[in-house]
């Protein structure tokens, strides 16, 4: 904050109407501008305290954890024993951490496959001129805005087994619901929590694919109309493809928050039942807090995110490199 | 006292890890303890009437004393336990305060900040009896326990009439037959929150408890050696209650006593006929029903049923409570004020105004309660009373045990992987 | 996201017809269906709110009869509810405001400047987002705590927030203000002002529109926020999301009114989220459009 303290003085410079003198025509300030002492101390000024924070709150973090890792620690006095990379191979050796991989892996999967073609089929339908289309948009956000916590406690109570609303449903359709309710049967929890994950999760795969389908400009769609093309085919040729850079932003965005999964699925299961459900956060989570297991939280930790770094490189690499030399 | 949910445990975090009182919470400056005229107190009875007659206690002691000052700090029992815990970091501990054994408690011995009653309370820790095992640490006695619980079946009688059955069950065949009963007229048996973990490892303890002899498990415990056969057993015999299916429709995700739909909200509703829970259950069961009074006059109590053929102790009991210990940096009148806390005129106090299951016998007479009342009479006929094993080996060992016993419960591990999945972590510790 | 590339603008010319193709049965068929799985469950807890606990025992999914106001009434009238929701609101205000100030002063440079490090230090940013909370949620912890003395304050959850949420607001908004014409700032430029005259008098108020669909981005994680302050808040310090834990443990037989509590405190994040929807979807697009 003390940043923009120091900014403000230098601001009224500007505060003047700024065509009007547009004409004189003194040493042009290019953008590019011939670099100096000055160009790098502005950019200093504007990009540290942003950095700043970062640096505090992320990346010491995140170094501290690594620390962590190497050593056998309660959380109570001094940590002094370093045990090397025994945590790591605790931790890759605990099929409860191996299992909850595998879930974070299949939910990533699932989203891809899921939410892709669910939430391109309902941005495109509200994309159409219906009556109530304003407001059907703000319908489908709603999940989105939700707190994890609320509709953790929402969905726990439409799922109960036997009460439950869901099973009420179920039965009404002539199925028989799972007797140890959906969130109590170790074989459809995963599935389950994939659910009411993509009734939380779908509005923001809509939101991104509205913004990105506003920016296909109208002329192509008139341009198709006058061809003779059907909406369908309007949107195929023509607002799909230039959706594609939106699609696979928001599949990076999908596949790190896939592997970050926390909030909804401790509210929602606790990683239960019978691990059936545990992600790597909730594994870390479980092992620092639950069982004073700091130095095996911090292993995990440091495996997820290299997990993560990995898989974004290498989407970097294979899939957004095609966006990046494409718009070039 | 309730035992930890899933978030409490999380909110304990804070505790676990601090440095300074001054974090997690803000300051407190009331814990200066050592000059000699005041001595802190912390406890947890928030509520009336408990917070008062703890005041009245404070007073008086204060009277028969002149120049010391009792600080008593009355507090939500979450809170205290992280604002303990943060204690224990910064080593600046109050004078009194509540200790729940077992591994905890060695910790805080090992770090040198409990002091040892063992003489000074030697009278005391006399007329408590076996209670006081589970907070000794190598044969020296660190805290007094004031509460000590059972864990038992908590039923419901009139389910039980209406199913016909005539009196509970003693042996696991009986309880069995029991659930047959019940089942018959379309009454779910048994709920547990196995979400919550720890009420499905209750299970174990005690099929442990039932198939192991004192001495096997005191050694066990000792050692941190699991290696008995009759821990396998004590799985064994889970697995064939289990193979009954007594227990209620999604208890895998069922929480321990949050809301209606908890396991002591399916016995307070009159869903399920019975449960095994602490001593807790009573009050935990008041706050699941609208009109306050849980189950009320149909409430029902019997102790864990025996195990054919087991090496264990049918009438030995597993519980828990809570102890009153010193800080080792305390003034000696600290120890004066545990030792009067313990005394038979305070333990009636807290025993009229059913604070809890007093462990001076003086008092045990004085409880109101009739369930609290029974429970007493089975945990002073008990020939001893085995700390939870959670409590007992630790957060990191317990957790592990705890976690295998619910897949258990799932049918996802052996009654051999539960033993193997702790002896593991225990091997760990070192 | 080092794709953002964009020609997204702040204005935009008044748009002719979007697409062609109106509404037979089939899309408002669907568009019924999505609407109903939508808000199915939020509706089924806001009516939930309407009935007493009786009802719901006995028909779980029925409408409320008779309605009942008193559940809604007991939250409003908690003290607690609007302790915590005061918290929320400061600790929601400090990392938005925290975040989209450090967040379009970082983007700047990033997007006007032409130096060697350039890439390299979006690059972090975008590296930002792969650091969860939950990963170095303890060593955090710790760093708030016990080296920064900032447990149990507002300041202790919202700077660690508005950290985690600098690297989405700069991977918006640096495209946002790649997309302000140039000839603005050289025009001033030339008039003599500073580089930071006119981050501040040109910049800033034409990025306004991305700056908002950042600030309720930020704004909304925060006030929907668990971890965190489950970690670091306690007591009188609590925001809503613990209230909403807290309350369902502690009137845990009261299922209506946890309910009820549920319901109030998704208000105010979904106000302020659809009210601004349009600015957001199109503060997107900025980001997004390739």
């Amino acid at each position: 904050m003390a940043q923009t303290g120091a900014v403000a003085p230098a601001a009224p410079a500007a505060a003047e109407p700024v065509a009007r003198r547009a004409v004189s025509r003194r040493a042009t300030g290019h953008p590019a501008g011939s670099g100096g002492w000055r160009k790098r101390l502005e950019i200093l000024l504007f990009v540290t305290p942003a950095l700043a924070l970062m640096a505090v709150f992320v990346v010491w973090p995140v170094v501290a954890a690594v620390r962590m890792s190497f050593f056998r620690w309660k959380g109570f006095g001094p940590m002094d024993d370093f045990v090397g990379w025994n945590n790591y191979a605790l931790v890759l050796k605990d099929q409860v951490f191996t299992d909850a991989v595998m879930h974070n892996f299949v939910i990533v999967v699932l989203s891809l496959l899921v939410q892709l073609p669910l939430g391109l089929a309902i941005a495109l339908l509200l994309n159409r001129k219906i009556r109530m289309r304003g407001l059907l948009r703000t319908i489908v956000f709603v999940p989105y805005v939700v707190a994890e916590v609320i509709a953790g406690v929402v969905w726990f109570q439409l799922l109960q087994p036997g009460y439950g609303v869901v099973d009420g449903l179920v039965s009404a359709v002539g199925l028989t619901p799972p007797e140890q309710g959906f969130l109590g049967t170790p074989s459809l929890t995963l599935w389950t929590l994939f659910v009411v994950l993509t009734w939380k999760y779908l509005g923001m795969a809509i939101l991104l694919f509205l913004a990105g389908l506003q920016g296909v400009p109208d002329e192509l769609y008139e341009a198709a109309q006058i061809d003779g093309a059907s909406w369908w085919q309007a949107q195929r040729r023509i607002a799909i493809p230039l959706l594609g850079p939106t699609m696979r932003t928001w599949a990076f965005l999908s596949m790190i928050g896939s592997l970050q999964l926390f909030d909804l699925v401790w509210v929602l299961t606790g990683g239960g039942p019978a691990n059936a459900t545990t992600t790597m956060a909730t594994y870390l989570v479980n092992q620092g807090t639950a069982r004073s297991n700091y130095g095996i939280a911090g292993a995990a930790s440091v495996v997820l995110f290299v997990v993560a770094f990995v898989m974004a490189v290498l989407y970097q690499i294979f899939v957004l490199r095609r966006d990046t030399t494409e718009a070039r | 006292m309730p035992r930890k949910t899933r978030s409490a445990a999380l909110a304990a975090l804070c505790a676990g890890v601090l440095v300074t009182t001054a974090a997690c919470g803000g300051g407190d400056d009331s814990s200066e303890g050592g000059d000699g005229s005041t001595i802190t107190w912390w406890h947890n009875s928030n509520n009336e009437p408990g917070k008062g007659y703890y005041e009245q206690v404070a007073k008086d002691f204060e009277a028969d004393h002149p120049g010391i000052d009792v600080q008593v700090s009355a507090m939500a029992h979450e809170d205290m336990v992280d604002k303990l815990e943060a204690a224990f970091q910064s080593g600046d501990v109050p004078d009194v305060y509540m200790e729940r054994g077992g591994g905890e408690l060695a910790d805080h011995v090992e770090a040198g900040l409990v002091r040892d009653l063992s003489e000074d309370a030697a009278d005391e820790i006399e007329a408590i009896g076996g209670s006081v095992d589970g907070w000794q640490v190598d044969g020296q006695t660190y805290a007094l326990p004031f509460s000590v619980g059972v864990v038992g079946y908590w039923y419901n009688t009139e389910l039980f009439e209406k199913a016909g059955i005539e009196a509970p069950p003693t042996t696991m065949g009986e309880l069995y037959d029991v659930v047959d009963q019940l089942k018959a007229a379309d009454i779910t048996p048994i709920s547990v929150g196995a979400g919550d973990k720890w009420p499905a490892a209750h299970y174990w303890y005690y099929t442990a408890l039932r198939s192991c002899s004192q001495d096997v498990l005191s050694q066990a415990i000792t050692d941190r050696d699991l290696s008995d056969p009759c821990f396998v057993k004590a799985g064994e015999v889970l697995e064939e209650l289990l193979a009954q299916e007594p227990f209620n429709p999604g208890f895998l995700t069922t929480p321990a006593q949050e809301g209606a739909t908890s396991a002591s909200g399916l016995l307070a509703t009159g869903k399920v006929a019975m449960e095994l829970q602490g001593h807790w259950e009573p009050g935990v069961m008041q706050g699941l029903t609208d009109d306050g009074k849980g189950l009320g006059a149909k409430t029902g109590w019997f102790p864990f049923p025996a195990v054919e053929g087991g090496a264990g102790d049918p009438e030995a009991q597993l519980g828990g409570g809570d102890a009153w210990a010193v800080a080792e940096s305390a003034p000696d009148e600290a120890v004066d004020l545990v030792k009067y806390l313990l005394s038979d005129e305070v333990q009636k106090g807290f025993a009229e105004n059913d604070m809890g299951l007093p462990t001076n016998p003086a008092a045990t007479g004085s409880v109101s309660d009739p369930a609290l009342a029974e429970l007493i009479e089975v945990r002073d006929a008990a020939p001893f009373v085995q700390l939870y094993f959670d409590t007992e080996f630790g957060t990191s060992v317990g957790g592990a045990m705890n976690d295998t016993i619910a897949l258990l419960f799932a049918g996802k591990a052996s009654p051999q992987e539960v033993v193997d999945a702790t002896q593991q972590a225990a091997d760990q510790e070192g | 996201m080092a794709t953002v590339t964009t020609s997204a603008g702040p204005a935009r010319a008044p748009r002719r017809s979007r697409t062609f193709g109106g509404g037979g049965p089939l899309v408002y068929g669907l568009a019924a269906v999505v609407v109903a799985l939508t808000l199915g469950p939020v509706l089924y807890g806001a009516l939930g709110g309407f009935r007493t606990n009786e009802q719901l025992a006995r028909d779980p999914a029925g409408l409320p009869d008779p309605w009942v106001f008193s559940n809604y009434q007991g939250v409003l009238t908690n003290d607690a509810f609007w302790r915590y929701a005061v918290n929320s609101t400061v600790v929601a205000v400090v990392t938005t405001v925290v975040a989209v100030l450090f967040g379009v002063m970082a983007a700047y440079p990033l997007a006007r400047y032409q130096f060697r490090l350039r890439e390299p230090l979006f690059l972090v940013f975008v590296l930002g987002l792969l650091f969860p909370a939950a990963v170095a949620i303890i060593p955090l912890f710790i760093l708030v705590t016990r080296d920064l003395g900032l447990g149990n304050t507002w300041w202790g959850v919202a700077l660690p927030q508005a950290a985690f949420a600098l690297p989405m607001t700069v991977v918006i908004l640096r495209p946002f203000l790649m997309a302000i014409p140039r000839e603005l700032e050289e025009a001033a430029l030339i008039d003599g002002a500073s580089r930071v005259g006119v981050f501040w008098r040109i910049a800033l108020p034409l990025s306004a529109p991305g700056m908002i669909t950042v600030g309720v981005l930020a704004f909304v994680a925060s006030w929907n926020a668990y971890l965190l302050p489950l970690l670091l808040l306690r007591d009188e310090m609590r925001t809503l999301p613990l209230g909403v834990a807290d309350y369902s443990t502690e009137h845990s037989a009261d299922t209506a009114g946890v309910l009820a509590f549920t319901t109030i405190a998704m208000i105010p994040a979904l106000v302020l989220f659809l009210a601004l929807q349009k600015r957001i979807v199109s503060g997107l697009q900025g980001a997004v459009k390739g």
